[in-house]
């Protein structure tokens, strides 16, 4: 099986050896067509985003204004904070060359002479890494203004790492764009969307680490080759994230439409103790999960996934034997999105926390059927009514993990509510100022 | 013209308006709290999330634009469980201290609650606590937990005065406001956010825990506090002055005001120990409170044992047009020619958003209404020189503390042989007088003032004094007409024994022979209107609330102006 975006050379991520296997002559070649022509092909090719939307990149970069009395930017999205997922810190570390060459194509076909790669803070060593190649890429003049006699062209670019401080939220394009822009990790509201008005007003365009990895072969090899490998509708390579209860979790660049089931039992060798499969979560800890007894035949791409009412997502995939507490576990990802709403609008702020109280209370076993119904209502007022995709990343795994295994969880749960209402009145509260100073 | 279609309703609207904005513009109230027409658009609270045909999701109708042919539902069954699930959402964090709330009354989400919510809370859980009463600065106290996060402070703080000093911290539901680190909420506008705050999260710290607002009642007025001439609106209780809030008007000053405007323009008219009650004439080295009608004529008769020509008559740029009207005209039938008014000019007041260097509401209008030196007489510094040579010995004063501001002046008036005085409060200038007249201020009588652009703008009285009003709605708003009579106690209570300087004058006037039959304040400005081109056929009904501009004497016809 040939990968794509993690090739199994030795020390590839060494900018000589990339060379030397034919590394940045995608760029080469790439320069010679028109950028119109290098959109065509990629549009052709049925390349799709990686980071979640799986929208189709071709498309994506055809949005940007042909003329602009403004500069144009390119930004790559390596958050990567989704817990299940895993897959761009292996580009970095791997294989980064052919992620900067990717930048280098892109950016010339969408006209950007300044790009960023956003890498989440906690990537401290991926980080380092980049750095490294993207440095090593400079001095052998492939990146900047160097780059217009090493390939002889009119156009260059210059790339920038930028690191996040830690916050899910900046994952998401708009939110990205302020904390390039060093204002708060606040979503936009859409429309305008970034081709129009991006990073400081200008159009951009905001790619995932692996979707751009995978624009070099797609010009050396061309779109057709591209298109052929797994599901048409979705084609490529995936890298999918193991974790979980697996026997051998990692990343697994595969196929698109790869079975699930091979995934775990061929790939991942199993569940360890051969124990029954509960719960599978396809896509990052946001996707709806799917229950053990429904993986049998499912193919792992955006389309077949969409059809058994779940989503590719970031393709990581997180296992759940049969011993696992699915209350614990949807009270910890209900925490998560709780602790990363970025808490700008109503709906997620709000709601994000109220269902973790809810959560937290049927963990203890304080929890009641209606329980399970306010979630699923609650979640449903989420869902639609927020800025950024958060309030369905929040949503999702409350209402569908509830939904698909009802039964689970009434069992957890009395059928009668018995909590007093909990709240105290804060008259009595160590207050910023004594009432007497107030007085006077 | 494009027009689209909300709730069936056809409107018409302008390119680049968003739905909210057009629906205001015809009537419609979409609810929001994020939203302010003079803010720019966050979307945060999601309260004005509408249907629209053909569009999958719902839309925020505060930043979805207008399109010819778009048909927007508020109250479809999605429009409607939406706002509600929002309402809920902003609700069950919210402490619900509605009881114990300054912003009761006039809170947004409370108005909200009763019209778009269920009505009940499916919230069981501990609320989120946060920080109570923070001084954010010297004027607005903050509470987190009354705090939906709107952002409309922040960006008021950017975008209108231009000065970053609030900003969000934290995330989820823990997000809450402070300062920037070492800074203050301490700018020229703050108590602005008190107002666009849509909970009782800012309040204003002069006001706080004051009255409930429905009970206190509300006149339309000016603020005296510059020559903007900002629109405001004056708030009672028992007769007293609690606060005042900016009125909009765009022509004017939009939705804002500045906190000095707000905290020092009422403060002395409710001081009971300051005010001067009734008519005061000095005897010895003390004034002495004397019978209205006695201090008339005592005035009079000593106005007349002088030469015009040692007498100077100074109008004020803080007193009415009318005020100021008479006292030209009785100058003028006296024989005086020594007419001015002194002009109050702080350069470090001003700014290039609504404070102005000229530190008096209406010196456009004292100008306007003839108080300049007529033949052959002099202006306020050859006064004061004057006064010094002793050439002029009698000075009749409106309602201007010249003596604190200007200290030559103090000097001159304490060599007077007559000084007259019309005054709200006791100052300086008071100590120095022969003869005090208490003097309605500006909340307390009708009258008209003209802000430095040349809009005439109506003041009306919001606090009772002992002499009524006699125009019809002299005291319409005040909670006296509005809700009781004059025997209930809170009405007998903090009543002042002032009168307008108009009346004052006429009455002077009468006891020097000169008869004027004026019944109310609009009779001096209907006069006015027919002698001075520039306020030709203006009444008080034209007026209106919002005013209007003066007529340009040259080319203007007034119904342009208008």
């Amino acid at each position: 099986m040939e990968k794509i975006v993690l090739p199994e050379i030795k020390d590839y991520h060494l900018i000589d050896v990339y060379i030397k296997n034919g590394g940045y002559e995608s760029a080469k070649k790439a320069f010679t067509f028109s950028t119109d022509e290098i959109i065509d092909q990629v549009k052709k090719s049925g390349l799709r985003g990686r980071g979640g939307a799986a929208f189709l990149a071709g498309l994506k970069w055809s949005f940007m204004p042909k003329s602009s009395d403004k500069p144009k930017y390119l930004c790559i999205n390596g958050d990567e904070s989704e817990p299940g997922s895993f897959k761009d810190r292996q580009i970095f570390e791997y294989n980064p060359h052919q992620l900067i060459e990717g930048i280098l194509i892109t950016a010339y076909a969408i006209q950007a002479n300044t790009c960023y790669i956003y890498i989440r803070g906690e990537y401290h060593k991926w980080i380092k890494l980049l750095q490294k190649a993207l440095d090593d890429a400079y001095s052998n003049g492939l990146v900047g203004e160097k780059m217009k006699d090493t390939f002889g062209i009119g156009f260059c670019t210059n790339i920038y790492i930028h690191k996040g401080a830690g916050a899910y939220i900046c994952g998401e394009e708009s939110s990205l764009m302020n904390s390039i822009e060093g204002q708060r990790g606040y979503p936009r509201v859409k429309p305008p969307f970034p081709a129009q008005n991006g990073l400081w007003g200008c159009p951009t365009t905001i790619n995932n680490v692996e979707t751009i990895t995978n624009v070099p072969p797609i010009i050396k090899n061309g779109w057709e080759w591209f298109s052929k490998i797994g599901e048409p509708k979705h084609p490529g390579t995936i890298l999918y994230g193991l974790s979980g209860h697996i026997n051998k979790p990692g990343i697994y660049e595969l196929p698109s439409g790869t079975l699930l089931t091979d995934l775990i039992y061929k790939y991942g060798g199993g569940v360890p103790g051969d124990k029954k499969v509960l719960c599978v979560i396809p896509g990052g800890s946001s996707m709806p999960p799917l229950r053990g007894d429904q993986i049998e035949g499912v193919k792992m791409d955006a389309e077949s996934l969409k059809a058994y009412g779940t989503a590719i997502g970031t393709g990581g995939v997180i296992v759940m034997d049969e011993d696992t507490d699915l209350v614990k576990i949807l009270a910890r990802i209900a925490k998560f999105y709780y602790h990363e709403s970025c808490g700008q609008c109503t709906p997620c702020r709000e709601g994000t926390g109220w269902m973790l109280k809810i959560l937290n209370r049927l963990v203890s076993g304080e929890g009641s059927v209606k329980d399970l119904d306010l979630l699923v209502s609650v979640a449903n007022n989420i869902e639609g009514n927020t800025i950024c995709a958060l309030g369905e990343a929040a949503a999702w795994p409350v209402k569908f993990m509830i939904t698909r295994f009802r039964d689970y969880f009434e069992k957890r749960v009395s059928s009668e509510n018995i909590l007093p209402v909990r709240n105290k009145v804060h008259s009595m509260r160590n207050t910023a100022i004594s009432i007497d100073t107030e007085q006077n | 013209m494009a027009t689209i279609t909300i709730d069936g309703k056809k409107i018409e609207f302008k390119s680049g308006q968003t739905i909210i904005q057009a629906a205001k513009d015809n009537g419609i109230n979409i609810p929001h709290f994020c939203w302010h027409p003079k803010l720019s658009i966050s979307g945060n609270c999601r309260v004005c999330l509408v249907e629209v045909a053909k569009m999958p999701k719902l839309v925020i109708a505060c930043a979805t634009l207008a399109a010819d042919g778009m048909v927007v539902f508020t109250n479809s069954e999605k429009a409607v469980n939406a706002r509600n699930a929002v309402m809920e959402f902003i609700l069950i964090n919210h402490p619900l201290d509605c009881p114990i709330c300054d912003e009761a009354g006039e809170c947004k989400l409370q108005e909200y609650a009763y019209d778009y919510s269920v009505g009940e809370s499916r919230f069981k859980e501990e609320k989120q606590h946060k920080e109570k009463r923070v001084p954010l600065g010297p004027n607005v106290m903050f509470d987190g937990e009354r705090c939906i996060s709107c952002s409309r402070c922040i960006r008021f703080c950017d975008e209108i005065v231009k000065e970053p000093q609030l900003t969000f911290v934290q995330r989820g539901d823990r997000v809450t406001i402070v300062t920037y680190p070492g800074k203050e909420l301490d700018n020229d506008y703050s108590l602005n956010v008190t107002d666009i705050c849509p909970v009782g999260a800012l309040t204003n710290r002069d006001f706080r825990f004051k009255s409930r607002v429905w009970e206190m009642s509300t006149t339309k007025s000016v603020c005296t506090g510059c020559s903007r001439g900002c629109n405001s609106d004056i708030w009672v209780r028992n007769n007293l002055i609690l606060r005042i809030t900016p009125r909009e008007n765009e022509k004017v000053n939009s939705y804002w005001m500045c906190d000095h405007g707000r905290l020092n323009t009422f403060k002395n008219i409710n001081q009971l120990e300051t005010r001067i009650n009734g008519a005061f004439i000095k005897e010895g080295l003390s004034h002495v409170p004397t019978e209205w009608e006695s201090a008339y004529r005592k005035a009079a008769n000593e106005l007349k044992k002088y030469a015009k020509d040692e007498i100077a008559f100074i109008g004020s740029p803080f007193a009415t047009n009318e005020d100021n009207y008479l006292l030209a005209k009785i100058a003028k039938n006296f024989g005086v020619s020594n007419l001015d008014f002194m002009r109050h000019e702080n350069p470090a007041f001003g700014d290039d958003i609504l404070k102005r260097n000229d530190i008096t509401p209406n010196s456009f209008g004292a100008e306007l209404a003839g108080i300049r030196p007529g033949k052959n007489g002099f202006a306020l510094s050859e006064i004061i020189q004057k006064i010094n040579d002793g050439k002029i010995k009698v000075v009749y004063l409106l309602e201007d503390d010249i003596a604190e501001s200007n200290p030559e002046a103090a000097e001159a008036f304490a060599k007077l042989k007559l000084l007259i005085v019309h005054s709200v409060n006791f100052n300086k200038t008071t100590d120095l007088a022969h003869i005090i007249f208490g003097a309605a201020a500006y909340a307390e009588k009708n009258g008209t003032m003209i802000n430095f652009e040349g809009r005439v703008q109506r003041i009306r009285p919001a606090v009772a004094l002992a002499t009524p009003d006699k125009s019809l709605d002299g005291q319409k708003l005040s909670r006296q007409d509005k809700f009781g009579t004059e025997y209930d106690s809170w009405a007998q209570k903090n009543i002042k024994d002032a009168l307008p300087s108009w009346t004052i004058l006429m009455n002077v006037a009468k006891e020097l022979d000169f008869r004027l039959k004026y019944n109310i304040a609009e009779d001096i400005f209907l006069e006015m209107s027919k002698n001075i081109d520039a306020l030709n056929g203006l009444n008080y009904n034209i007026l209106g609330e919002l005013g209007v501009p003066v007529k340009d004497s040259i080319n203007q016809p007034l119904a342009k102006a208008l």
